[in-house]
């Protein structure tokens, strides 16, 4: 990963290295030029030297003749000496250009020297006008080698002619080079500058815009940063918590909406325990009233109305007890014949009710108030809605296995699909069920009771009737 | 917009690249050869070649065969001189090839005390051999290994029979001759004056001038005004031609004046094509360069010894106007 210190580094590190290049490029062919330049003087001094000892030497030998003491003659010699040593460095100076003069150079140089070992030593032989002539001789044989240096030095200026007009040209070039190295450099440092900057504030941007996106509660977008160092981390990072930050939300909402829905059940349920407690205190009060205007009803001499009053009471006394309890299909069938009663009181002739019933099945245990739901439903259906009234049949057969309990009108019969509805408890039961229990409510707990399905079948066809089997197994399970 | 500027930044910075690289090959291409430090052998024969008419025509020619012979014997000749001939300048050359000890000296001779001396004292103090070329001194004086050069006494004899054959023999003829009588003028002389002595009816008069160009013409003025019906002009120094005839042809028509001369002077050439001199001894003076140098080697290396005392001569012919290639 390129951390944001290794590109710092590395910015650092490419500017010394850039500023390293140009100083030892400049420096290296500065020192060239230099050590030119010290050649050539070098070579000027030499020949500057020569000559020069040379004139001193003159002077020397001039003292000496005129005041020969031990000092100027010990003096004489060391420049002498000191002469021929530097005729070693002339030699240094040849190249093919300057063989002649040069030679000649050194000749005479020798033959300088030569002159004044002659002049000294007639000098010594006491004979002061030869040694005065050899002196004018050397004087002149000087004055050549002053010649011939001037000479050399033009002759250097020739031959090198051409090498100090490169010389010049190349400091010229240097100097352009440098100032495109310097050029260089700055476009260098701006450019990975640039970069440099781009790659950090680039990624920044991005990570702005998502708080940016994040602070309006924009939570969808994904944060992406285009970048491999800590930024990116950073943006990942971030993106992590917005996905947390999501998630928490759609967590409170569905609470929010839950507790909501536990809210309305709450009150649902309040409003249907107060109904229910409403309906409590009917039921004993109508169940005393009724029992008293039936005792009431026979005093006075009424019996038939006394029966009535005495079957909706008893009716009313089943419907009361816990409808969970275990009952026979004997005690159904009683309710049963109550309720029909009842109804036949309110429909007279148009309800006809028929039995068929086999006596052996009437000890079969079932859940209490199961047959009169359905009867009542036939009742609604097929007798209430036709005028000329109609039949319901029950009929119960004891089987091998089972106990087959049917019954049948012969109303308007249903759809396929009412049928189904029914089956699967869509049907939401309209309100005058006089025991308040509906066809769904008796095939859920004959499901439960038996604990087996399809107990409920519904044998239909339109306009010719309804007939609900009931399956009863012997054994429970 | 960001891309723009970041190729914006990129094509500057790569401009900026390659001109850095241009200049950085131009540094470093700099051609920073010093001239090649050659170590010649010391042992080398070195010779020099001093003449006082560096550059003209005919020590151009000296020059040049003295070279070519030179290069063949691997030598190193070195050609030294004045442009002027400044006596002193160039006697200062002799001296100091002298002191420089070189391995011999081909000098154009002077009749002179001091280049006697210069020769005979200190040359043969260094046991230098100097050879004299185109123009000799007496070896007794000189002490010269010998002399290369055209044979002054045959050339005078050759030109002055060219003359005596085209002009009338009662005629008069001036000879304008150097007043410090030089050795190759008297040479010369000698040489004509076999001829003249044969005719015995020529009118020979005999002009001195000094060797500066005023004074020629100031001698050439004072002979036309003594001798106006004079019909040649014979100068014993080719120098002296060219002032001449500058004079001459400021008073008179130069056909009236029939001239003859020698050849080792810078302007005689032009003159000669011009048709402004009659006749003109032709010196070969590659030759004289080539045969100095071959026979300095000669003896340096001991071959012949001695060398000819009187010297090696090497061929002249005549040449007459409008007639360049006639050889006599």
């Amino acid at each position: 990963m390129h951390t944001i210190k290794r590109k710092v580094t590395l910015l650092a590190g490419s500017v010394i290295v850039i500023l390293l290049t140009i100083w030892i490029s400049l420096t290296f062919f500065n020192r060239q030029t230099q050590a030119q330049y010290n050649v050539i003087l070098e070579r000027y001094l030499v020949l500057n030297e020569v000559n020069q000892n040379s004139q001193l030497l003159m002077t020397d030998l001039n003292a000496y003749l005129n005041q020969p003491t031990e000092m100027t003659r010990s003096e004489l010699i060391d420049d002498m000496d000191d002469l021929l040593q530097q005729e070693h460095n002339i030699l240094k100076l040849e190249h093919q250009g300057n063989h002649y003069p040069l030679t000649n150079y050194i000749n005479l140089v020798d033959s300088l020297i030569e002159s004044m070992n002659r002049s000294l030593s007639l000098f010594d032989q006491d004979d002061p006008e030869a040694a005065r002539l050899e002196f004018d001789d050397a004087t002149r044989i000087q004055n050549y080698i002053s010649e011939t240096t001037l000479g050399l030095l033009n002759q250097e200026l020739t031959t090198y002619e051409d090498f100090y007009r490169n010389m010049i040209g190349q400091s010229v070039k240097i100097n352009r080079f440098g100032i495109w190295l310097l050029l260089l450099l700055v476009a260098s440092v701006m450019l990975v500058t640039y970069l440099f900057q781009k790659s950090i504030t680039r990624p920044i941007h991005q990570l702005t815009d998502a708080a940016n996106a994040l602070s309006r509660g924009e939570f969808d977008e994904a944060i992406y940063v285009d970048s491999k160092d800590e930024l990116a981390f950073l943006g990942k990072t971030f993106n992590r918590m917005r996905i947390n930050i999501n998630q928490l939300i759609e967590e409170i909402q569905t609470k929010a909406q839950l507790e909501k829905e536990l809210q309305e059940n709450k009150l649902l349920l309040q409003a249907s325990q107060f109904r229910s407690l409403q309906s409590q205190i009917n039921p004993h009060f109508l169940f005393n009233t009724l029992n008293t205007v039936s005792k009431k009803a026979y005093l006075e001499g009424s019996v038939e109305t006394s029966d009535l009053l005495v079957n909706v009471a008893d009716l009313l006394r089943y419907n009361l007890k816990q409808v969970d309890r275990e009952v026979t299909l004997k005690d159904e069938i009683e309710v049963l014949r109550q309720y029909i009663a009842i109804q036949q009181a309110r429909f007279g002739k148009r309800l006809h009710y028929v039995e068929i019933i086999d006596q052996s099945a009437l000890d079969l245990p079932m859940p209490a108030l199961t047959l009169q739901p359905i009867v009542e439903n036939a009742v609604i259906h097929a007798i209430e809605k036709k005028r000329e009234g109609g039949t319901v049949t029950l009929e119960i057969q004891n089987q091998a296995d089972i106990i087959q309990v049917t019954i049948k009108d012969d109303g308007p019969g249903m759809t396929k699909e009412t049928k189904q509805q029914l089956l699967d408890g869509s049907i939401v039961p309209k309100e005058g069920h006089s025991t308040g229990i509906g066809f769904n409510n008796v095939v859920k707990r004959l499901k439960l009771f038996y604990e087996a399905d399809g107990i409920v079948t519904i044998d239909t066809v339109l306009s010719e009737g309804t007939a609900i089997h009931l399956t009863i197994p012997k054994i429970k399970g | 917009m960001r891309k723009n500027v970041t190729a914006l930044f990129i094509i500057g910075f790569l401009v900026i690249l390659f001109f850095t690289v241009r200049a950085f090959v131009d540094v470093v291409k700099g051609d920073w050869q010093a001239p090649t430090q050659v170590y010649v052998e010391d042992d080398d024969t070195r010779l020099v070649l001093i003449t006082q008419q560096i550059n003209t025509p005919f020590f151009d020619a000296v020059a040049r065969g003295a070279i070519e012979q030179a290069e063949m014997e691997g030598a190193s000749l070195e050609i030294v001189g004045d442009y002027s001939q400044n006596e002193e300048a160039f006697l200062n050359h002799l001296e100091l090839a002298i002191h420089a000890k070189v391995d011999g000296i081909i000098v154009q001779g002077k009749d002179t005390d001091r280049f006697k001396e210069l020769t005979k004292i200190k040359a043969a103090f260094y046991s230098i051999p100097v050879i004299t070329i185109a123009e000799d001194v007496p070896m007794e004086e000189s002490l010269r290994r010998t002399y290369v050069g055209s044979d002054q006494e045959e050339a005078g004899r050759m030109l002055a029979n060219a003359l005596v054959s085209q002009v009338d023999a009662t005629g008069s003829v001036i000879l304008l001759m150097d007043q410090s009588h030089p050795y190759i003028q008297t040479e010369r002389l000698i040489g004509i004056d076999s001829v003249f002595n044969k005719y015995a009816s020529l009118d020979v008069v005999m002009v001195e001038s000094d060797t500066s160009r005023e004074q020629i013409k100031e001698a050439t003025q004072r002979l036309l005004n003594l001798y106006p019906d004079v019909e040649a002009i014979l100068p014993l120094d080719a120098a002296f031609t060219e002032p001449m005839i500058d004079e001459i042809t400021s008073r008179m028509r130069l056909s009236d004046v029939r001239i003859y001369s020698f050849d080792d002077a810078p302007d005689i050439y032009p003159l000669f094509n011009a048709g402004k001199i009659e006749a003109l001894i032709q010196q070969t003076p590659e030759d004289m360069g080539r045969l100095s140098v071959e026979l300095v080697f000669k003896w340096l290396n001991g071959e012949t010894l001695p060398l000819d005392f009187d010297g090696y001569h090497t061929p002249i012919s005549l040449i007459k106007r409008a007639d360049t290639d006639a050889h006599d």
